[in-house]
């Protein structure tokens, strides 16, 4: 019961990822690289995925987004309570900004 | 300066400087990045902006990028604008434009004040083309910061990763101090 919960909810998480991935690549092909982190070509295959094949690839018992950041200095400082929080932000979002598409490149 | 002959493209450019000027860029930007006669330029702003466009020269100095927290503001942005450049084929001032918004989307979610003008940010990217400016790693955090070229060094330790022990202190006022003198007339 709760694995078959479970595999409801990864559907649901890839669904609505990659519904949210296609609208951001139709509206804006350049910022939506930014936003997403994937080359151009990635871009480009996401948009020509009709909602058929939207459907079958959310139902997997994998996810189809993975957390982007592998950096530990990255997570201390959307974690951290003891900086300025704006400062720390700020901070993070260099990082982040800079290391945008490096895993997809 | 060349004569715009299709309509097509005219349209283009008035589509470009309108929307360069809604993000308050200056006329030299926009004689610059268009192609439109400069008395056209200057009816379109004053069309959008009701009001005259600012006079006088286009801050010139790469030491603005230096101090603390400009450093940081421009930084964030040169991040932003090579991650565009470097994943798409977009045009130079596109990629400004699309960099600059997401740099004031991540300004405002903040609740930073907007240190970082267009204006500002399209001479950033022109110092970076001449080769004045760079963009170097920070051994301790591994972020990219904005540099002098003729600065770089092996061991730079980034605004953020030490920070000095005035900094933000005055973070209101210089940014005051920052529209005032970037504004020029404007009342």
């Amino acid at each position: 019961m709760r694995n078959a919960r479970l595999l409801d909810e990864i559907r649901e998480t890839n669904l609505s990822y990659l519904l949210l991935a296609q609208q951001l690549i139709r509206e804006d092909l350049a910022e939506a690289t930014f936003r997403l982190g994937i080359s151009e070509e990635v871009a480009d295959l996401i948009d020509q995925l009709t909602t058929a094949q939207v459907l079958r690839i959310a139902s997997s018992n994998m996810l189809m987004c993975r957390f982007r950041f592998d950096d530990e200095v990255v997570w201390n400082l959307l974690t951290s309570h003891t900086k300025d929080r704006t400062v720390s932000g700020m901070h993070a979002a260099i990082i982040m900004s800079g290391k945008a598409t490096s895993t997809a490149a | 300066m060349a004569k715009v002959k299709s309509i097509l493209s005219e349209a283009l450019q008035i589509q470009l400087a309108t929307e360069l000027i809604r993000l308050d860029a200056r006329l030299q930007v926009l004689e610059s990045e268009t192609q439109l006669s400069r008395e056209r330029l200057l009816k379109l702003y004053k069309e959008l902006k009701h009001k005259s466009p600012p006079k006088g020269m286009l801050p010139f100095s790469t030491d603005w990028f230096m101090t603390w927290q400009p450093n940081i503001h421009s930084s964030l942005f040169v991040n932003i604008y090579q991650t565009l450049i470097k994943s798409t084929d977009i045009e130079d001032i596109e990629a400004i434009i699309k960099a600059y918004k997401m740099y004031l989307e991540q300004i405002n979610h903040l609740g930073l004040p907007e240190v970082l003008s267009l204006t500002r940010a399209w001479r950033l990217v022109k110092f970076f083309d001449a080769g004045m400016l760079t963009t170097t790693e920070c051994k301790e955090c591994e972020g990219r910061f904005v540099v002098h070229t003729f600065e770089l060094v092996n061991d730079y330790v980034c605004g953020l990763c030490h920070m000095p022990s005035r900094a933000g202190k005055t973070r209101l006022s210089a940014a005051d101090r920052f529209f005032n003198e970037e504004a020029g007339v404007e009342v």
